[in-house]
């Protein structure tokens, strides 16, 4: 009776001792990992340019850059919109990762409105989903403009 | 020196295993495991002789993959052979399973050995998706950004499983190394892991047969070592050959470097994960999730309790209707998504037009340079470049102030 208590004793003790060595050492191991996961991303303004040479009634694809921290990197991401003032000065600045599953969106003219080359998304030019698999529009960046530069802002 | 070991090792009694008899009715599609066992070996090797020349950076990955495919010496051999054996392991994978289901092998006693070699499948799968991002191309950044978008519509957990995947909220240099790290030291890991009690189990319980046998017959065919282990060396020796042919007259692609603002490209995934782009289509809007959640994730589970769903006797598929009609059904489906994805259009937008890249420097104090540069695009669609540099935002500042 006393050597199955004594057993018992050393069953439950060992099976302690391999739960806190787990959790001790993976604890901070999975935090580790997955610690990028609640960073929160800076949002910053961006500079695309001079408003006037934007000015287009028809949409414009445009290519900008900036700087980032990513990880280790100070990293030069690249980023592709299409911007209208839609000719009244008001602008429109879509991002054009397509909302579906990341793939870019192109314009096309003719059937005025944003196509995806992955699923078949079609957007209309307020940047709401007309065919396809998105469930959310196309996202619309915030804009603003100072000294006469137009600028977005990059979150 | 057998005399040494056998007096410190059961020589003897590893020998008597390996010499015990396989079942009478057996076949060559019972050596698809020990193929595929194969293919994972030889993955292993070539994977770790690429690595002496790769580099897991955004900077340097593509020029690595370019300089092995280009200037190392077999290095477009090597490669050759990671690349089609990846390949040739899911074909391999994937008939041993449907082998499995055929002879209904899984069945009791055998349910755990199922299980583990669909775990197996999934990491085969994970080898895949992890693979094809290294060599940082096109093809690896947009197939990465649609497949850990993917993971990101999961409810619930969805947004955070990819931001872990991701190391944060884009594609870049952290994902890179994550990606690298699971391929080269966690899944492999896993692997062999799960690849040690796969092998145990079907040791333990023995080879299952087909179903012809009779319960006598199960432990009065040929012994496994040699002449199960000659028909395998002679299986895997045909497969490297074909693999070797293939990987040095059929190139490894390489793509241009990654560009996360090139909407040219129509990204597509490896022919394997093609099914899955092409179902994802069919849901839209509310019901996204279904194509991207529900079907693969409840696909998988009745794939891995399968042995705890059919509980018929057992019998070669053909005797088993129910049987036979499911799996039919999968593998038709899923050939015909794979060739409807193969096939699918690319997209042509129509708005023909000259890139631009320009600089309207002239207008604002601070300038200093002044360029205008007229490109042609593939595609015919303008791109506009109109950002200022540092000194000309801030002379536009300067002269607002001044106004």
């Amino acid at each position: 009776m006393q050597k199955k208590g004594r057993r018992s004793f050393l069953e439950i003790a060992t099976a302690f001792i391999g739960g806190v060595l787990s959790l001790a050492a993976g604890i901070p191991l999975i935090g580790f990992a997955i610690s990028p996961a609640f960073k929160k991303g800076e949002s910053k303004w961006v500079d695309l340019g001079l408003a006037d040479r934007l000015k287009n009634s028809r949409f414009k694809k445009v290519d900008y850059t900036f700087t980032a921290k990513d990880g280790w990197v100070k990293a030069t991401k690249k980023r592709s919109v299409y911007v209208t003032d839609a000719g009244n000065g008001e602008w429109s600045v879509f991002s054009r990762v397509c909302s579906h599953l990341g793939c870019l969106v192109r314009w096309d003219e003719s059937k005025e409105s944003f196509l995806c080359p992955c699923h078949g998304a079609i957007f209309d030019k307020t940047g709401a989903v007309v065919a396809g698999p998105p469930p959310e529009p196309l996202q619309k960046l915030e804009t603003k403009v100072e000294a006469g530069i137009l600028y977005v802002k990059e979150t | 020196m057998r005399q040494f070991l056998s007096e410190r090792l059961p020589l003897e009694a590893f020998s008597a295993h390996l010499r015990k008899p396989l079942p009478k009715h057996i076949n060559l599609l019972f050596s698809l495991g020990s193929l595929a066992m194969f293919l994972l070996l030889l993955q292993a090797a070539t994977g770790a002789f690429l690595a002496f020349y790769y580099s897991p950076s955004p900077e340097h990955a593509h020029n690595a993959v370019t300089y092995i495919s280009e200037e190392v010496p077999f290095g477009a051999f090597v490669r050759g052979l990671h690349h089609w054996g990846a390949s040739a392991m899911v074909i391999i994978v994937v008939l041993h399973l449907l082998r499995v289901v055929l002879y209904s092998s899984y069945k009791a006693p055998r349910e755990l050995t199922w299980i583990f070699g669909v775990l197996l499948l999934l990491i085969v799968l994970g080898f895949g998706f992890t693979g094809y991002l290294l060599p940082w191309d096109e093809k690896a950044y947009w197939a990465t950004v649609v497949g850990v978008e993917i993971a990101s519509t999961a409810p619930g957990l969805g947004d955070f499983v990819a931001k872990v995947m991701r190391g944060g909220t884009e594609i870049g240099a952290v994902t890179l190394s994550r990606f690298y790290a699971l391929h080269t030291i966690w899944l492999p890991w896993l692997v062999f892991g799960l690849v040690g009690v796969h092998l145990f189990f079907v040791r333990y319980y023995g080879s299952s047969g087909t179903p012809k046998n009779t319960p006598e017959e199960m432990k009065t065919g040929k012994p496994f070592y040699p002449h199960q282990v000659f028909e395998d060396a002679v299986g895997m020796l045909i497969l490297f050959v074909i693999l070797a042919v293939v990987a040095l007259f059929v190139p490894v692609p390489l793509e241009d470097v990654a560009d996360p603002t090139n909407a040219d490209y129509d990204p597509r995934p490896e022919w394997y994960f093609l099914f899955l782009f092409q179902l994802l289509k069919y849901f839209q809007g509310p019901f996204e999730v279904i194509g991207t959640f529900v079907i693969p994730t409840v696909g998988m589970l009745l794939l891995l309790f399968l042995p705890f769903l059919d509980r018929s006797e057992r019998a070669v598929l053909w005797k088993r209707p129910i049987a036979l009609t499911v799996t039919s059904v999968c593998v038709v489906g899923i050939v015909v998504l794979t060739i409807l994805g193969g096939t699918s259009k690319k997209l042509e937008t129509t708005d023909a037009a000259v890139q631009e890249t320009s600089q309207p420097t002239e207008q604002i104090q601070g300038a200093t340079t002044s360029d205008t540069e007229t490109e042609e695009v593939e595609e015919g669609e303008a791109v506009f470049d109109f950002q200022l540099t540092e000194e000309e935002i801030e002379g536009a500042r300067a002269v607002e102030e001044s106004q």
